[in-house]
This record gives structure tokens, C-alpha cells and sequence, in this order.
């Protein structure tokens, strides 16, 4: 094992990068980079800085900002891959078991006694076993980490891996590239020709004999089939010898190796289904312990919330892009908000009471009392107990959307939604007025009237997921509400004020249960069909659940943006941060090539409107003008228009109307031979400068004439 | 790919004569780095001192006794030269398990390649260089081969050389023969080169300069004590063979009738009679779609257990009454495995598959239920992109004005209609003609427009319905659903639904076609509530 390991690992070591190159690729081109948004950061700063008076103070600020930021986020991110860890962790475990029962099904010969040459056994099974993992999201981009961790898994407990990406699988570099970057996992990169008995040989070597050779292969439906195929009959005819154990990942559906392979290479496969968590319960998973548990007291506001949802299911669907996302909005939090260091500063006495608090809250309070003396309206407010207010807050607020979520679960419920509702200031405020009516009343008292003003409240807000949630309550099987009422215990240990009621009930429901067993599923059923007089009467758990519940949501949970002292940790700015990672650059473009005065900035062009002036940049010019036509341009009535304007300030130029300091060597050229030349080359370098950045295709073969216009509209 | 359906007697010999072997292999193992250098015993297959008749040989491959007579026939006594061979037949027809079997027989020296593993001219060459000149790849010599042979004119120099030397040695140890305890392995002098798959090497660089060189090679090296074996699963024809080369001997394997299909599978079951009527079940219907041992053992091996299901004991013998039980028990399953004989056999796929049917029939109106009806996630905008890219693809370019032009849609298909009506019969070859052209190609243009239209249908009633059911809705959504099309376009290529034509993006010519099945194209615009069948054109 001991020379096997250590090439292995040094592959291994270099197989990410090359798989972060891969996706490089496609970061930079389509999304928004972090990079970008550093840079929007790095402005704000300043702009912040030009406000403050105090130099020192300022850098000292802005350092313990960089500082809970770093602390801030490090939490967040160890507590997702945590999450994720654990949700792979099952299935992990399957396929380990899996791939060493096929390795004993295998039994590989012992490899001396088949000579040099690899002719094959007399086995009828050359069939590979293959794994084949379906990762149940369309994006790949999730994954990657996955497969690299299946590897690790393996790897420490015994199999040797290879994780192999579906660009080896190039049509290009053949059965020959993937075969190289194969044995590169297993063998020092020395060897001349990647040739199997290479790879035969290895395996008969001391210490790598008898532990099954898995080969992981992240994305089979991007692979090249005729590649993927030889390789499967290869190493089929090979797996007596060196028994092979296949791992595919799929993101569609089963589908997929049908469609790539031929026949002659799926008969070599004996597949098994593996299924990792599907992109919406990660998301729940991730969403559960990132911002809902609060690991790291960062929180965004309603608006944030929703967006991140809608572009999770709208637009992109990866986990992957709404943590980056998140960090983004994390980014902006801590580079706009002046006193976003105090999250770290809670985050720290969180864990222990530092030393260095005092420092910390005195500093805050100054810069409290700072902000005061400019905004002159709030009169003095002790920040340390308002920010010790707030996160008790948070806590009640996240244990009611983690009951809510518990009670859902039987319907799956998803929890981004109900985390976007919960945030919802207008939902608290409706509900906060209906309280007002309903205060003092408590949860148990005065059922009957209590009932109709749920009724009355449930009719007003029909549709909202949370009352749905706690009509299904009310219809809940009494052993489902048990198990529901159990998890509300478990949740609500710290809360005294709910954990004693969701006591009571239980102690309810265990008498009920002891008293009239019998009769639970006839009432259940009854409750179903809710007569209201019925109801009325019989006071069952299952109204006091619903009754508890709704008073949970009134009572104790409150949206950030509703508590005082939420700008501290909560992030709003929604607008900043669709444009950083949406970016949309096709019509950035478009809007900088006609809005360019204001980018410029320069006096001459600012009256313009829509007339093209001589002074604007060619690329601009060419592009206001080509707004005229439709989707074909007459290259030559183009270039006609583009002339007379260009000409236009010629004239005028001659008549110094007006000088602007670029244009000054052109008016130089004053013969008209040369100027006319000196056009045909701006016009073309335009049109050039229009054609890479997609605006506008070049003439086909069919009208030699016109150009098309490839985008419309903004 | 030849040799799957080797006999199981044969098996079980050469297993039990492993297992044999193990001890000395595991004193190998633990001292692998000092393995034993190659010897010429390593080019003869099989045990010393074993016997293996040729009656053995002939009962373990039934149906197959005229080939091996004629194989060995054509190989001739020991030490007489003979011409090339050539054996050919369908896939697993048996044709290499019975030529190694058959030299495990004679026990004379043989050098196996198999095109498939040595996929390039390179390593065809060194794999058969090395095996002539005993040499072994391993950690000392860095895994190197003996000679590094490129060209085909260093190939015939080398191989000239170390077959003159092995012969020598083949010839040296027979006079020898006292001398050592182990010599009498290895039978006569002659040495075969046998090579598998030679229908690859049409593949290398259009077959120009390896195949000739191979087919030639007994011409080239003139040695007599050289015997060349050529495998193929494709005649002779089909290799030039009017380029003069030396007229080589055919074997032809036929496929395997019903009766020799009946005896191969019967071979290695424990309860015969039962598996008996399992295969008067089975073994007919399967034998019309496919002859091939491999995938029939597959197909049955899955079948069997379904068909055992309702038997307690499995060493029960059957009677008549209890296989018209298992019979009628059994005869659903017949059909649908009829159509998984091509089909890689999953465990888990009829369940699956069953699981989606119900799922699509009680589908639920709810954002997330009909997402999951999909088994995969894929986002909104990709959806929508992936319909239009099958309706880009399913209609013809011609109807798209009619079809999503919302305002000057009524006269455009009043004009449709007349135009119909005047060339009925014209519009229907043009039909056919589009079934048979299968899905169309289009420009990434084409796709984009239908897309915003069908995004703006959409857009409505996708707006109230979501805002009436969770006050979340998707306010914001559609209005960014543009944004980064091109990014799901790529990831739509990237997951196979859409296949790019391959040319310069920046010439803008690239054409796309979808090649999503109209099921699963329903299903997307089911999970998103779109009407794909309005817009869908009917032939």
C-alpha cells in the first residue's frame, strides 16, 4: 500500500485543480465573480470614509469589520459542509458496502498465474459492477466536492480510487488520455505508454493485491460515448485480472447510459441505483442550519430571502450558487453596515466572555452615539442590552419556524418557503393586529371564541403556507401529533413560555390516549369532517396543537426586520446584490453604449438625447444608429449615415464650434481622400468592436450586404 | 468480447486448478517485487501434467465440434508450418474461448493480443515484443516495455529477431529435454501469434498501414515455424483482401441454434429440470431477438429468480401442474423483459419507473410535489428553454408566427388554412418527411425567441395562480428569467437534452437540436404547468 498511497494521494492532490480549472471557465464568463464584488466593496469603503472625520477610528472599524466578516463566514461555511457531510454520509456508507461485496463476488485471480500476456479467463462474468449515483439535479457544479469526498471515503477504508473527470473522457485525447489519467492515480507518472498490463502489474505488486480498484467517474453524461464505452470494454475484458468496480455519476435520469453507450458496452455493466439527496432537501438541510439555527447570527431581511429562493428555483437550481450568493450578501453586509462588528463581537461572547468586549462595546457605543450626532433624532439607547434583546429574539424566532417546519414535515413542507414567509414583515404585522384583539386570552381559555377568531384569522390570511400548516395540524393522525409533539420538546427546551404548554399537551394526549383509545380515529375522523358544533364541544389536543401553534407565530416570532437593532445583523439590500451576481452584461453593454455620457462624463455629448453627435465614440455612433433599423442592417446605408455624422464634425470641426482634446489629430486630416479611408477603418474597427461583443453578426453568405443584429431590446 | 460464453465445465476445471496453484501464488504475493522472471512454460496455457483431451475440449463447447475439428485440423501436427487463419462470427459465438481451449489442448506456445486492450499500434506492437522476449512490465524496470517500437518497419525487424531467438530456445529445449524436469511443457517448435479483434485495427489511421502489415506478416517474415491466428467478428470480405496477400484459412462460427443455446445455458444450474421448463418458458421468444450467449445469460440470470419466486425449496424437482403454476405466475414478466434484452438490466428501474407512472397520474398541484415528478431538479428558466428547444426542434420554422404571434394570429392561420387546403397531398409527403428526418436543427436565435415568447405566455397566469396559492409568487422571477439563458443553454448541451452542432460560435452558424423525447418534454411542461400540447404541431 505504503508506494501506492503516496503516488495516489499526489494524484489526487492535483485532480481538483484541474477540475477547479474546468469550472473556471464557465464562473468567469457567465457569473459574477467574487473579484468584482471585492472591488464594489473596496468603493464603498471609501465613500464610507469620506463621512467619517476620525482617521484611526475609521481603519480600526473597518479592520474589526474584515474580522467578524472572517469569523462570521468561516462559521457558516464549516456549518454547511457539516451539513452536507452528514447528508452524504448515508449513502456513502451503502455504496462502501456495495463495492466490497461486488469485490468479493469478483474474486479476482490470483494475478501471477495469468502470465504476461492479458488474454481472458474462461469466466462467463465479464461484467463491471457499476455504481451508478444519480445526483438529482440537472447542474453539476453541487457535485464535484461530492465525488471527491466518495473517493476519500473509500480510499480510507482500503480501496484504491481513481476520480476521474468527464474530461478525460474527451473525444479528443481517445481511449489513450483516460487510460494516462487513470493509472496517473495509481502509478508513478513515469510510465511511457498507458497500456493495461501496465496497470496489471501494479495491481499483482505487494501491498495493492487484494483491495478492489474503484473508479470514479463524476459525470458520465458528459463524457464522449465511444470513449466511455472502449473504456468499459477494456477494463471489462481486464476485470478478472484487476477487479474494477465503476462508479457513474448520472444527473438525470437512468436514462443517460442508454443514451450514450451502445449495446455491446451497456452489456458489460451490472448497475446498481445509488441516489444522493435531491437539491431541494440539501437546500432545506442547509437552509435549517445556516440561517434559521443561526449558527453564526448573520441574518438576511424578507426581500433577500425571497430573491435567493427565486433564483434557486428560477434561474440557476445549484446549492453551490446560493452559498456564494449568501457570502456575497454577507460581503456587502459587513462593507456597508458601519456596525456589522458587532456580530462578531456576539459571535465571541457567545462563546466565551472575552476580554476584549469591553473594548468592543465601548467602541460601539461611540460609534453609536456618532451616528446619533449626524442623524440627530434618536435620543441615547444602551446598545448592549438592545443587541442582547435581539438575539433572544432571533432564538424565539427560530425555534417557532423550526416547530412550524417540524410540523410540516409530513407534507413536506419546504423549508426555504416557509423561511421566506416567516421573514415577511407584513405577515407578523397582520398577525400582530389580530393579536392585539386576542391579548391576554392565553391558549387555553374561552376555547369556543378563541376557535372562531383562528377560524375568522385563517379565512382572512387563506393561502399563507404557515396557516395552512396549522390547519393541518388539526387534522393530524393522534400518533403523527404525537411524534410532533415530541420534536416541539425537543426544540423548545430552551423556551420555557412554549416548552411548558407543549408539556401539558403531551400529558393531555397520554391521558387521551389511555382513556378512550378507542374512540382517537373515529374523533380524528370527525375532526375531518369539522362540524363546528362537534368541534366545539370536544376541546381536543388537536385544536390546543393548532391553538399553541398559532399563538407561537403571534406571540413569539417576530421577523428581524420588525426588532429593533436588526441592521446590525441583517442584510436587506436586495438591489446590490441581484446586480452583483446576475450581472446581466449583454445589457450592461447596450445601455453603457448608449448611456455613455454618463460613464464619460465629458460636456460635449451630454444634450445629445438620441442624435447621434460626432464626438460620441464610434462604437456608440454605430450603435444609436443601428437602433433604426430592423434585424438587418444595409452595411452600406450604415456606413453612409455614420459618414455623414462623422463628416458633420469635420465641418464643424473646421469652424471650431467645438474641440474636444481626443479628437484634435483627426482634424489634422484634412484631405478628402484620406479622411475618407481614415472612416472606412473607424467604421470598421466599430463594427468589429460590435461584433465580439455579440450586438451584431456578420454578413452571411447569402446577403453579403447586411449585417444582423443580433440582440434587441434592453 | 468472444469469450463470455465458455463452457462451465471448462470453468470449473481451470478455477479448481487456480485454486490449486493459490498456494504458491500467495508465496508470490508476499514476495512480489522478486517475482520469477518469465519462462518460455508462460506461453503455454494451462497446467503441466495436465490432461485435457480432446473430448474434453469438444464436450465443454457443444454445438461447436465441426469448428474445433477444423481448427485443429488446420493447426496441423506438431511442428508442421500452415497458413494464417482466419476465424470469424458473430459476437460471443465462442471463437476465443475455443482457440485458447483448443492450445491449452495441444499445449504448444502461443502470444495472445487482443486489439481491443491494445488500442493503438504502439502497444500492440511492445505487448507482443514483450511477450516474445519474456519480458514483464513492473516497478523495477518503471513499468517500461522491452522496446519501444513505433513503426511498423521496426515492428518486423523486432519481432524477427526474438522469434528467431524463441525458436532457437523452443528448438534447445527439445534437444534438451533431459536436462530440466519442466521443459516438456511446451509442445514442438512452432510459435502462434493470435490476435482478437482484429476488426479495431480497421479503425487505426483508416486501416492503412497496420492492418496490411498485420495480414502480411507471414509473407514479410517467411518463417515456418510461425502460425498466425486472426479473430474477427467480421468476415474476411471485409477486409481488402485483393492486395495480394497470402490466401488465409476461414473458420466461420455460426450463431448457436436453440438446442445448442438450451445446452450452453443448462450447464452450470443446480436443479436441471427446473431450469428446464424455466427455458421452454423462455428460451424461444428470447432466441428471435437475440443468439448471443452473454446477454441471454444476463436476461435469464434475472428472469430465473422471478420465475423461482413462488418455490420454497429450489432443489424441488417440477411436475406438470406445478409448472403450469409457475407458468401463469411467471408470463407477465415475459413481455416487458422481451424489450430489456437491449437494455442494460437494473434492479431498481421497473420499480422506478412504476413509481414515476403513478407519480404522473396523481400528480399534485403544489410548487415543489411536481418538481420531484421529474426525478431530477432542473430550474424554471431551464425548463422553459428545454420546451422551446423541443418545440424549435418538433415544428417546423414556418409555423412559428402562427403559433406565438399573439396579435396577428387569426389572419395568419386563416392564411394557413388556405394554403392547406390547397396542397393537402404535398403537406403530407412534406410530413413523412419530417418523421423521418427525426428532430430538426435550429439557430440559437430561433431558441430564443420562442423562448420569451412562451416565458411571456406564461407569464400571467403563472403570476395570479402563484400569488393566490403562497403569497410568495415569483414577482421578480420571470422578469429575470432572460438573464442567463445562455448559461442554462450550455448546461441543457451539457445534461444531453440539447446536442450542438459543432462550428465557430463567433460566426454564429452553431445550429442546435433537441433530442429530449416527447414524454419527457411533456413531463417538464407538465411541472410547470405549460400547455406544450397547444403549441405542439400535429401531423
Amino acid at each position: 500500500m505504503a508506494p501506492s498511497s503516496s503516488s495516489a494521494s499526489s494524484g489526487d492532490s492535483s485532480t481538483p485543480d484541474t477540475t477547479q480549472n474546468h469550472l473556471q471557465h464557465s464562473f468567469v464568463l457567465h457569473k459574477a465573480s467574487e473579484k468584482l464584488n471585492s472591488s464594489g466593496k473596496a468603493r464603498r469603503r471609501i465613500d464610507l470614509s469620506l463621512t467619517k472625520p476620525d482617521g484611526k477610528k475609521e481603519s480600526d472599524e473597518s479592520c474589526l469589520r474584515k474580522e467578524a466578516f472572517q469569523l462570521v463566514w468561516s462559521r457558516i461555511e464549516s456549518t454547511i459542509k457539516d451539513v452536507l457531510r452528514n447528508m452524504n454520509a448515508h449513502v456513502f456508507n451503502h455504496i462502501r458496502s456495495w463495492v466490497w461485496d461486488s469485490f468479493n463476488a469478483i474474486k479476482p485471480f490470483p494475478t501471477s498465474c495469468l502470465g504476461p500476456f492479458p488474454f481472458v479467463s474462461q469466466a462467463t462474468c465479464t461484467q463491471l459492477f457499476t455504481g451508478l449515483l444519480l445526483t438529482n439535479n440537472m447542474e453539476f457544479v453541487d457535485d464535484i466536492l461530492t465525488f471527491q469526498e466518495l473517493g476519500l471515503s473509500l480510499k480510507s477504508h482500503g480501496c484504491h480510487v481513481a476520480n476521474l473527470s468527464s474530461s478525460d473522457f474527451s473525444s479528443k485525447n481517445g481511449i489513450s488520455g483516460c487510460l494516462t489519467s487513470l493509472f496517473r492515480h495509481f502509478l508513478m507518472p513515469t510510465f511511457d505508454a498507458a497500456d493495461m498490463s501496465i496497470f496489471a502489474s501494479w495491481y499483482s505488486q505487494q501491498g495493492n493485491y487484494g483491495y478492489p480498484v474503484v473508479v470514479i467517474i463524476d459525470n458520465m453524461e458528459q463524457c464522449c460515448g465511444a470513449v466511455l464505452s472502449d473504456f468499459i470494454l477494456m477494463l471489462s475484458e481486464w476485470v478478472v485480472k484487476i477487479p474494477v468496480i465503476l462508479i457513474m455519476g448520472v444527473a438525470t435520469t437512468l436514462d443517460a447510459p442508454r443514451n450514450i453507450l451502445p449495446s455491446n458496452a451497456l452489456q458489460k455493466l451490472c448497475p446498481c441505483k445509488f441516489t444522493l439527496g435531491s437539491p431541494a432537501e440539501r437546500m432545506d438541510a442547509v437552509v435549517e442550519a445556516a440561517l434559521v439555527r443561526q449558527c453564526s447570527g448573520f441574518a438576511v431581511g424578507h426581500k433577500v430571502a425571497v430573491f435567493l429562493r427565486n433564483y434557486f428555483l428560477n434561474q440557476d437550481g445549484t446549492l453551490t450558487s446560493f452559498v456564494r450568493a449568501l457570502k456575497i450578501a454577507c460581503v456587502q453586509h459587513f462593507s456597508t453596515e458601519p456596525l456589522s462588528f458587532l456580530l462578531g463581537w456576539l459571535l465571541v461572547k457567545e462563546d466565551s466572555k472575552g476580554v476584549q468586549s469591553e473594548e468592543v462595546v465601548k467602541l460601539a457605543s461611540e460609534l453609536l452615539s456618532f451616528a446619533r450626532n449626524q442623524m440627530a433624532e434618536q435620543s441615547d439607547v444602551k446598545i448592549a442590552p438592545g443587541l442582547t434583546e435581539l438575539t433572544r429574539l432571533q432564538k424565539l424566532w427560530s425555534t417557532v419556524v423550526l416547530c412550524l417546519y417540524e410540523a410540516g414535515k409530513c407534507n413536506k413542507t419546504q423549508l426555504l418557503d416557509l423561511y421566506c414567509e416567516a421573514l415577511d414583515p407584513d405577515t407578523s404585522n397582520s398577525l400582530a393586529s389580530d393579536s392585539r384583539t386576542a391579548i391576554g386570552k392565553g391558549f387555553v381559555q374561552s376555547l369556543s371564541s378563541d376557535h372562531c377568531m383562528l377560524e375568522q384569522n385563517l379565512s382572512y390570511r387563506k393561502g399563507r403556507l404557515i396557516c395552512q400548516l396549522v390547519c393541518r395540524v388539526r387534522d393530524l393522525p393522534a400518533s403523527l401529533l404525537c411524534q410532533l409533539l415530541n420534536s416541539w420538546e425537543n426544540l423548545t427546551v430552551d423556551v420555557l413560555e412554549i416548552h411548558d404548554k407543549v408539556k401539558e399537551l403531551q400529558s393531555i394526549l397520554k391521558f387521551e390516549e389511555g382513556s378512550c383509545k378507542p374512540d382517537l380515529i373515529e374523533i380524528s375522523r370527525r375532526r375531518t369532517s369539522r362540524s363546528p358544533l362537534k368541534i366545539g364541544e370536544s376541546q381536543s389536543v388537536n385544536e390546543k396543537a393548532a391553538i399553541l401553534m398559532d399563538c407561537m407565530v403571534r406571540d413569539f416570532m417576530k421577523p428581524i426586520e420588525c426588532t429593533p437593532f436588526h441592521e446590525i445583523v441583517c442584510f436587506r439590500n436586495v438591489e446590490n446584490l441581484q446586480s452583483a451576481l446576475i450581472g446581466d452584461s449583454r445589457k450592461m453593454i447596450q445601455v453603457d453604449l448608449l448611456e455613455f455620457h454618463k460613464t464619460l462624463q465629458c460636456s460635449c455629448c451630454r444634450r445629445s438625447g438620441n442624435i447621434p453627435l460626432p464626438s460620441m465614440p464610434d462604437t456608440s455612433i454605430m450603435y444609436t444608429l443601428a437602433q433604426e433599423h430592423g434585424d438587418l442592417i444595409n452595411l452600406h446605408d450604415w456606413f453612409q449615415s455614420f459618414k455623414t455624422i462623422v463628416i458633420q464634425y469635420n465641418r464643424k470641426g473646421t469652424c471650431k464650434l467645438k474641440k474636444s482634446p481626443l479628437k484634435k489629430r483627426k482634424e489634422r486630416n484634412e484631405s478628402e481622400n484620406k479622411s475618407e479611408a481614415f472612416i472606412q477603418a473607424r467604421f470598421c474597427r466599430a463594427i468589429t468592436e460590435l461584433q465580439i461583443t455579440g450586438l451584431v453578426r456578420m454578413p452571411s453568405k447569402k446577403r453579403r450586404d447586411c449585417v444582423q443584429r443580433v440582440a434587441f431590446g434592453l | 468480447m468472444v469469450k463470455e460464453e465458455s463452457p462451465q465445465i471448462t470453468r470449473r476445471t481451470t478455477r479448481s486448478s487456480a485454486l490449486a496453484k493459490c498456494p504458491n501464488n500467495v508465496v508470490e504475493e508476499t514476495n512480489a517485487s522478486s517475482q520469477p522472471p518469465p519462462t518460455l512454460d508462460d506461453l503455454v496455457l494451462g497446467e503441466e501434467g495436465e490432461s485435457f483431451s480432446f473430448d474434453d475440449l469438444v464436450s465443454s463447447f457443444p454445438g461447436r465440434q465441426s469448428q474445433i475439428k477444423e481448427l485443429v485440423n488446420l493447426l496441423g501436427p506438431q511442428n508442421s508450418p500452415m497458413l494464417p487463419i482466419f476465424m470469424y462470427g458473430g459476437t460471443s459465438t465462442g471463437k476465443t474461448s475455443i482457440l485458447l481451449q483448443t492450445f491449452r489442448h495441444l499445449k504448444r506456445p502461443f502470444v495472445y493480443s487482443s486489439c481491443l486492450t491494445c488500442y493503438n499500434p504502439r502497444i500492440l506492437f511492445e505487448s507482443i515484443l514483450n511477450q516474445l522476449i519474456l519480458h514483464r512490465k513492473n516497478a523495477e524496470n518503471g513499468y517500461s516495455s522491452a522496446k519501444r517500437c513505433e513503426r511498423p518497419s521496426d515492428f518486423v525487424n523486432f519481432v524477427r529477431e526474438a522469434l528467431v531467438s524463441i525458436i532457437g530456445k523452443l528448438q534447445g529445449q527439445k534437444s534438451g529435454k533431459l536436462s530440466s524436469k519442466r521443459s516438456g511443457k511446451a509442445n514442438g517448435n512452432m510459435i502462434y501469434l493470435i490476435f482478437d479483434n482484429l476488426e479495431r485495427v480497421r479503425g487505426w489511421d483508416k486501416g492503412s498501414t497496420v492492418l496490411p502489415l498485420l495480414l502480411n506478416l507471414y509473407d514479410t517474415l517467411k518463417m515456418p515455424e510461425l502460425g498466425l491466428i486472426f479473430v474477427s467478428n467480421t468476415s474476411p470480405d471485409t477486409y481488402d483482401s485483393n492486395m495480394g496477400y497470402v490466401e488465409s484459412n476461414p473458420i466461420y462460427f455460426p450463431d448457436y441454434t436453440d438446442d445448442d443455446l438450451g445446452q450452453i445455458l443448462m450447464r452450470n444450474q443446480a436443479n436441471k429440470k427446473l431450469y428446464t421448463s424455466f427455458l421452454s418458458v423462455v428460451l424461444r421468444p428470447f432466441s428471435r431477438i437475440t443468439r448471443r450467449v452473454d446477454e441471454l445469460s444476463t436476461a435469464f440470470s434475472l428472469l430465473f429468480r422471478k420465475y423461482c419466486e413462488p418455490v420454497t425449496d429450489l432443489r424441488v424437482v417440477p411436475n406438470e401442474e406445478m409448472k403450469r403454476r409457475l407458468f401463469s405466475h411467471f408470463q407477465p414478466h415475459i413481455a416487458p423483459a422481451l424489450n430489456e434484452v437491449f437494455k442494460v438490466s437494473q434492479p431498481c428501474t421497473e420499480v422506478e419507473a412504476r413509481e414515476r407512472k403513478q407519480k404522473g397520474r396523481t400528480r399534485k398541484s403544489g410548487g415543489y410535489d411536481v418538481v420531484d415528478q421529474l426525478d431530477f431538479h432542473m430550474s424554471t428558466s431551464a425548463k422553459y428553454l428545454l420546451i422551446s428547444a423541443f418545440l424549435a426542434s418538433r415544428n417546423p420554422a414556418t409555423l412559428d408566427a402562427s403559433l406565438f404571434d399573439s396579435t396577428g394570429g387569426s389572419n395568419n392561420r386563416k392564411r394557413k388554412r388556405k394554403v392547406s387546403e390547397k396542397s393537402m397531398e404535398q403537406k403530407e409527403t412534406a410530413e413523412q418527411e419530417l418523421l423521418m428526418k427525426g428532430p430538426g436543427t435550429f439557430p440559437i436565435e430561433r431558441l430564443l425567441a420562442i423562448f420569451q415568447c412562451i416565458t411571456s405566455v406564461a407569464e400571467d397566469p403563472l403570476d395570479d395562480e402563484e400569488q393566490a396559492q403562497d403569497g410568495l409568487g415569483i414577482q421578480d422571477g420571470h422578469g429575470g428569467l432572460m438573464s442567463d439563458v445562455l448559461l442554462q443553454l450550455t448546461s441543457l448541451c451539457g445534461a444531453n437534452f440539447v446536442v450542438k452542432g459543432g462550428s465557430c460560435p463567433l460566426e454564429g452558424s452553431t445550429r442546435y437540436r433537441s433530442t429530449v423525447s416527447e414524454d419527457m418534454a411533456l413531463q417538464v411542461a407538465r411541472s410547470i404547468k405549460f400547455p406544450l400540447s397547444k403549441y405542439l404541431y400535429r401531423r
